[in-house]
């Protein structure tokens, strides 16, 4: 497997330096594509895509079809070039009904080359897997022996009690004794323990002991739903949206700063990003597509919630409209009040102290237990944000002389309190 | 087991023996063979298992006994394991949130309510779009606060008796259908019958309609309107200015109650602060109201003479003026002194004497408008009226006999209902469209049933009073297939408009330069005031009595109908906060019933009294007023009735309002009309059938107990705080200790951050209940039903005692030598013409809480801002803190309310609209919990944490408890009284604040401001 994608890698490089030698050929500029496809990403990805129509024409191939300064004259200002009556720009213009191009007169000619050469040698090929969101290829992690130390011991051991039965038995034979089975010594040795009431009690201590402390366990393991993982009506990565792409948690929860609730984003919020993004380029970790260039059937599930027609790349007039219905993962009960904007706001809390390493998973779970304890653990040790809080103000000197100096939790402001919650 | 199979066998043996036969009651002789058959069956009505767990299919299945047990062994374990898997629970967002609303934020919406009665300009609540709670529009310059009816309309919204889509004759039809087949009726022989209607958008659709206008009010002012239309050609009232009032004498007018559509509670409570100038407040009248509760001096006079007093101190005034005197009859001997005394201090008081008539008829506010123009009064403002109550009985009655006549062929009705509100109308010869919001008496007969939508789904207008202009907006979109009546009107006119369009005309036309957006935001715009021309001249025309014909009183029984705080005109007559909230006088829920003075409940041999469970008995009465009967009405023995008056609140006894109000209480307009003001035509006999009653209060008076601390004006001005309010002080070896400092107990920390205080004004409070509905409204305290009240428990966290004074008090006792088992005997009975004490009572938040102490597990718990928690999740319900708490503020929840289904009729949240009114920031409280005031702590929560996010410190007044919020006379105010600039810690320094029971040493985070009546 590692020999694979090391091979593929080859393959992958010697495509990318063939498909550059034979483009340098056939065009006259020199462009940086890296530097293209940021600028690309900046100014163009809202109507272009490079292999498909999207509100103007797909850009693969527009320096086969277009002379250099015509490309940098109908970039740069389009407009102008259509009003002294160029043919192809008027073409195009029909052919796209109509639907004016931004200017671009703030573009240099060497921008301008960057990104046609982006538009030759388009995205550089993934070459490696994503999983985990680390990219490159991380050493395996170091085995758990553990098992079979324990299996090897163990044989040792039994191994060590044979020959040492072995021994006494010769040595009994040796005083002329008979020699006695190692399942008879156990048994006398078992029959002392049974009839040793001390012993029976001590183990019958231990063992209720046990087994209370597992049912204590196992009770108040019950509603606790710890890595609560159930599965979601679209397989929804934050990995890729909140680790690859980094948007921040509040683009989408928004109210979290505002609201008791962070609140689930409204489709309209996904469509802010996915009337653009529609997942055709999602490559697998083998670096093909992984919908065959088509729309990802994932993203679609937004399109059918919202009523967004993505080949007429409109929303429908009079659709009825279906919400997603996403399974709540943070269930707190609801006799336990909880305020994300006093936890975001006030306190300044980053998500991740609650809700883990959310950029890193795939598929959301909860990872904190989310009970009483936990929430009263962390009021414990969590220092209140003076800081830059006028509400403070007041309270800060008057607290500091009470606790002489202590670190002020959450705690000593009344954070322990039933009613700060309870009500 | 073997012991008692002998007894049973020994039993048969001696009863085979004997042979005796013992009858268990009288039945059992008239037929023994039922007896016997009944005897073997437990439930007489049995229905065989077969027939109510049949199932052919499982009949003719083969599952035998063991199967069955193997199946339920694996259901039960199967369902124990579910058990401990948490459940799915979806999270479904918006498909396009809106952008006003952020889920788990309030927004705020400014509109008005009227409801043919009350006006109020509000501000509505909503939580994810759905309308929870009203609170007051405090910039408003008129009726800008809300009572106990307004708060509680909110739940009216979700009324599930609601008409849901329209109907015609009884049948679902759609709105175009329903709309054709009314205006199919509608001919020049049509009438539409309607509330006051004070919208101009609506009377702009009436006029499209151009049918016959009548408009009638459940509760009339049409006489008094008629004084007023005769001079000014306008149909309205003056309004009230209590601001330039120093003696106010209201005669049969409940002016802090239900009097003429202004809300004078602010400024009432305002002028009634104690100081110089308090304005001193004189009242006349039958039965005991909100406002001769209030009162200083409070005379008991019959209805029947309320024109003879005012004949009377306007004759006083005018021979001190000069003027003509009418020809008045003679007052009663024990009245008259008082009444003169009344007519010499508004002699005296000048420009700023105000008469308050509340009599409806001409004659009476004719004589009232005379005496406040002839002294000049300034606070009787004559230049602006208001216009909420303008109904015409004239035009009813004429409407009446026409419709007898044959004369009129349909009857349109809105805001109205005709065949409850008046019996005399015959309805069965005519067609009837009703546009209303459920099938009550009258929709349910209608050809056609127009659904109309609450006032939170409508839009509308309101001109309310001469220089306000309030426009309403929807804040949810109807429920139910409704519209707004403008709407319906302007639809029935033929017209298409939608409402809003309606409504934004007429403000165009109305709002003068205030802008759409701005009318909406603040609710509100006060535009150029109409001046009202007075026709003639002011002096000589309308002071000018000499002619009228006083009203001679009588001496038998007379009848009058009145309107409850909580009912009202009877509008929210399905909403089970108006039931469930005690009357504040009689302290009664859940009834209506004839009140009655002791005298003459000795004389019919009436009496009520408490069973041994505390729940009051009494008898009933059977009353025929002007030749209509009532059976079995209940009667209540009301401290300060007038002898001889009987008087019944109306807006009960709905047969078709929903299963709230179906059957509760009996309807006064079937004895008297709402036209009618009194009657003296009436006879009345005790029933031999007995009625319970819901009272939430045995004890009438303090017993000598300094609860409510009261003085008179001239103690509060003469002498020093220290003497008639002595703190109560215990003597120790450290010397004397205030309450405050003789501590068991070591004291919690309450000088950093906040202390939360409550100042509870006993001189503002008027009793009027508001703040009880809107507690129970925030809090989502369960309405728990009459039965639960009776047996007192109640839920609300919030109760306003009221105490009598008694004739018996400790003075005389030691004056007369009275033994103390006479004395307190007699202490117990209120005198029959009492002074009436209200007392708002909600958990103290003791800083040493007694209720702390006793909690085995901890549930209830000290804050260090100086509140007192209550975990529900901790609380396993032992009662002890109850039990210890010495103002019996803590309640229990006996029973699931929400879902036990002795409970499905009254308790909204069974309900799955009323469940929608729940606040979301409280948790509604599960069987066998404590439960208590909080003192709004979602609310204290929010308002920190809205100042933390801001990055400011709070600010006195930001937030404050629903019930502060909700007070109209600011009687109680809330707040931080570590810092030193608040109100609330003025208040705690005045010498007027006391903490109740202050020697119990409960240290009190709540306390109250004495009492000051304006007398000797």
């Amino acid at each position: 497997m590692y020999t694979t994608s090391k091979l593929k890698r080859f393959a992958s490089l010697f495509a990318v330096i063939a498909l550059m030698l034979f483009s340098s050929v056939a065009q006259a500029f020199e462009g940086d594509a890296k530097n293209g496809r940021k600028l690309f990403k900046q100014n163009c990805a809202s109507c272009h895509k490079l292999d498909k129509k999207l509100v103007g024409p797909a850009l693969t191939g527009v320096t086969d079809k277009y002379s250099e300064d015509w490309l940098l004259q109908w970039i740069r200002n389009n407009a102008e070039l259509r009003a002294s009556g160029d043919e192809d720009a008027l073409a195009i213009f029909e052919e796209y009904n109509g639907s004016v191009m931004s200017a671009f007169p703030a573009l240099s000619d060497q921008d301008i080359f960057d990104i046609l050469q982006y538009t030759i040698d388009g995205d550089p090929k993934p070459v490696v897997t994503t999983a985990g969101g680390g990219g490159g290829v991380a050493a395996a992690p170091a085995k758990d022996y553990s098992k079979e130390i324990v299996i090897g011991l163990g044989l040792l051991l039994f191994v060590m009690i044979s020959l040492l039965a072995r021994m006494k038995n010769t040595l009994r034979l040796v005083n002329g004794q008979d020699p006695v089975s190692i399942l008879d010594e156990a048994g006398w040795f078992w029959g002392r323990l049974i009839n040793n009431k001390g012993f029976v009690t001590v183990a019958t201590i231990v063992v209720t002991i046990a087994f209370l402390n597992q049912l204590y366990w196992f009770m108040m393991g019950i509603g606790v739903e710890q890595n609560y993982q159930p599965e979601q009506p679209i397989a929804f990565s934050h990995a890729l949206h909140a680790g690859e792409n980094q948007i921040d948690c509040n683009y989408c929860h928004s109210s979290a700063r505002h609201s008791k609730h962070s609140g689930i984003p409204s489709a309209n919020v996904c469509m802010n990003c996915h009337m653009y993004v529609d997942g055709s380029e999602i490559t697998d970790d083998a670096g093909n597509l992984k919908y065959d260039g088509e729309r990802s059937p994932e993203i679609a599930k937004i399109y059918a919630a919202i009523g967004w027609d993505a080949d007429e790349r409109g929303y429908i007039e009079n659709y009825e409209q279906q919400p997603i219905k996403w399974v709540r993962i943070h269930n707190l009960p609801d006799l336990a009040y909880f305020n994300h904007s006093q936890h975001v706001n006030a306190g300044q809390l980053e998500c991740q102290e609650c809700h883990g390493p959310v950029e890193t998973m795939e598929e959301m779970y909860q990872y904190s237990e989310l009970t009483m304890g936990w929430c009263i653990n962390c009021h414990r040790e969590t220092e209140v944000q003076f800081e830059k809080n006028g509400y403070y103000q007041d309270f800060h000197e008057e607290l500091t002389e009470k606790y002489h100096g202590e670190k002020i939790t959450a705690e000593k402001i009344g954070g322990l309190e039933c009613g700060k919650c309870h009500y | 087991m073997v012991w008692n199979v002998v007894s049973v066998t020994t039993n048969r043996e001696v009863r085979m023996t004997e042979n005796n036969k013992y009858w268990r009651g009288i039945e059992d002789q008239s037929n023994p063979e039922l007896t016997e058959k009944l005897a073997q069956n437990e439930f007489s009505n049995e229905i065989s298992s077969a027939d109510f767990l049949g199932n052919d299919e499982v009949a003719e299945s083969q599952t035998s006994r063991r199967d069955f047990l193997k199946f339920m062994g694996f259901s039960t374990a199967a369902a124990t394991l579910a058990a401990c898997e948490a459940p799915i629970v979806e999270s479904i967002p918006y498909v396009v949130k809106p952008d006003s609303l952020t889920p788990g934020l309030p927004s705020y919406y400014a509109t008005s309510m009227f409801d043919g009665m009350d006006y109020a300009s509000i501000l509505v609540k909503t939580r994810e779009g759905r309308p929870i709670k009203v609170e007051p529009n405090t910039e408003a310059p008129f009726n800008g606060g809300t009572n106990a009816r307004t708060q509680a309309s909110v739940l009216s919204l979700y009324d599930g008796a609601r008409l849901r889509n329209p109907k015609v004759a009884g049948e679902d039809a759609s709105w175009g259908d329903a709309l054709a087949a009314a205006r199919g009726m509608l001919t020049d022989k049509s009438v539409l019958l309607t509330s006051s209607v004070i919208s101009p958008a609506l009377k702009a659709a009436i006029a499209k309609l151009g049918l016959r206008h009548v408009s009638v009010d459940a509760v009339s002012a049409s006489a008094r309107l008629d004084v007023y239309e005769g001079f000014t050609g306008k149909r309205g009232l003056p309004t009230v200015d209590l601001d330039h009032a120093t003696t106010v004498f209201a005669v049969g007018a409940d002016f802090l109650g239900d009097w003429g559509g202004q809300n004078l509670m602010a400024s009432y409570a305002e002028r009634r602060k104690p100081g110089q100038g308090m304005l001193r407040h004189l009242q006349a009248e039958a039965g005991l109201s909100i406002s001769g509760s209030n009162a200083d001096v409070r005379v008991k006079t019959r209805v029947s003479e309320y024109e003879a007093v005012l004949a009377h101190v306007y004759n006083k005034v005018a021979s001190a003026l000069g003027l003509s005197k009418v020809s008045a009859p003679a007052l009663r001997e024990d009245i008259a002194s008082s009444i003169d005394a009344a007519a010499t201090e508004l002699i005296k008081a000048g420009s700023g004497a105000l008469v308050l008539n509340g009599l409806n008829t001409e004659n009476a506010e004719r004589l009232a408008l005379a005496i406040n123009l002839a002294l000049g009064s300034k606070a009787f403002n004559t230049s602006k009226f208001v216009y909420t109550a303008n109904g015409n009985d004239k035009a009813a009655a004429a409407l009446v006999a026409d419709v007898a006549a044959g004369s009129v062929d349909t009857i349109v009705t809105l805001g109205v209902n005709p065949a409850y509100q008046m019996p005399s109308v015959d309805l069965s010869g005519v067609n009837v469209v009703a546009i209303a919001d459920r099938e009550d008496e009258t929709a349910a007969t209608a050809k056609a049933a127009l659904p109309v939508s609450h006032y939170l789904e409508s839009w509308s207008d309101f001109s309310a009073v001469d220089g306000h202009y309030a426009v309403g907006q929807p804040t949810i979109s109807p429920l139910f297939d409704s519209k707004s009546a403008v709407e319906i009107v302007n639809a029935l006119a033929g017209g298409s408009e939608s409402a809003k369009a309606l409504v934004e005309a007429s403000a165009a036309a109305n709002a003068g330069s205030t802008s759409w957006n701005a009318l909406l935001h603040d609710g509100f715009a006060s535009t150029a005031a109409a001046e009202v021309s007075m026709n003639g001249s002011m002096d000589a025309s309308m002071i000018d009595v000499s002619g009228i014909n006083v009203m001679k009183p009588q001496s038998g029984l007379e009848f009058y109908t009145y309107t409850k705080t909580g009912m009202g005109a009877g509008e929210n007559a399905n909403n089970p906060w108006t039931y469930e909230l005690p009357d504040p006088i009689t302290r009664l829920s859940w009834d209506n019933y004839i009140t009655m003075s002791a005298a003459d409940a000795v004389e019919l041999g009436i009496e009520v009294a408490p069973e041994s469970n505390g729940a009051m008995t009494g008898n009933t009465l059977n009353i025929t007023v002007d030749g209509n009967t009532l059976e079995n009405v209940p009667v209540w023995i009301q401290p300060g009735q007038t002898m001889g008056t009987l008087g019944l609140a109306v807006g009960f006894g709905r047969t078709a309002v929903g299963k709230v109000g179906n059957g509760i209480g009996v309807n006064a307009n079937t004895l008297l009309p709402a036209s009618a003001a009194v009657s003296t035509e009436v006879s009345a006999s005790a029933s031999e059938v007995e009625h319970g009653f819901a009272s939430v209060q045995l004890a009438h008076t303090m017993m000598g107990r300094k609860i409510v601390n009261e003085i008179s004006l001239p103690t509060f001005m003469n002498v020093s705080h220290e003497e008639w309010n002595e703190k109560p002080t215990f003597e120790t070896h450290r010397g004397p200790l205030s309450a405050f400092e003789a501590n068991l107990w070591d004291d919690h920390d309450h000088e950093t951050s906040h202390m939360w205080n409550m100042s509870i004004d006993l001189n503002s409070c008027t009793g009027c209940g508001a703040c009880v509905v809107a507690c129970s409204l925030e809090n989502n305290v369960p309405v728990v039903g009459k039965d639960e009240v009776r047996r007192h428990r109640d839920m609300h966290w919030l109760r306003i005692d009221r105490y009598y004074s008694s004739e018996m008090t400790a003075e005389r006792a030691e004056e007369e030598g009275i033994g103390a088992i006479e004395k307190y005997a007699k202490m117990e009975v209120p005198s029959e013409s009492p002074s009436v004490v209200f007392q708002p009572v909600m958990c103290q938040h003791c800083n040493h809480a007694p209720c702390e102490t006793v909690c085995p597990v901890g549930a209830t718990v000290h804050s260090r801002e100086g509140l007192n928690h209550m975990a529900y999740n901790r609380c396993i319900g032992t009662r002890y803190c109850a039990n210890n708490c010495p103002y019996k503020v803590r309640r229990f929840n006996w029973f699931n309310y929400k879902g036990n289904e002795k409970f499905a009729d009254v308790n909204p949240s069974q309900d799955d609209y009323g469940r929608m009114v729940l606040n979301p920031d409280v948790t509604v409280r599960a069987r066998g919990v404590i439960e208590k005031c909080s003192l709004c702590i979602q609310r204290i929560q929010l308002g920190k944490l809205e100042a933390k996010k801001d990055g400011r410190m709070l600010t006195d007044g930001e937030f404050t408890t629903a019930c502060a919020q909700a007070c109209g006379s600011n009687a109680i105010v809330f707040g931080d009284v570590n810092n030193p600039d608040s109100e609330v810690s003025h208040l705690k320094q005045q010498g007027r604040a006391y903490h109740l029971l202050e020697e119990v040493g409960t240290q009190p985070s709540v306390f109250y401001q004495t009492k000051v009546r304006n007398r000797a």
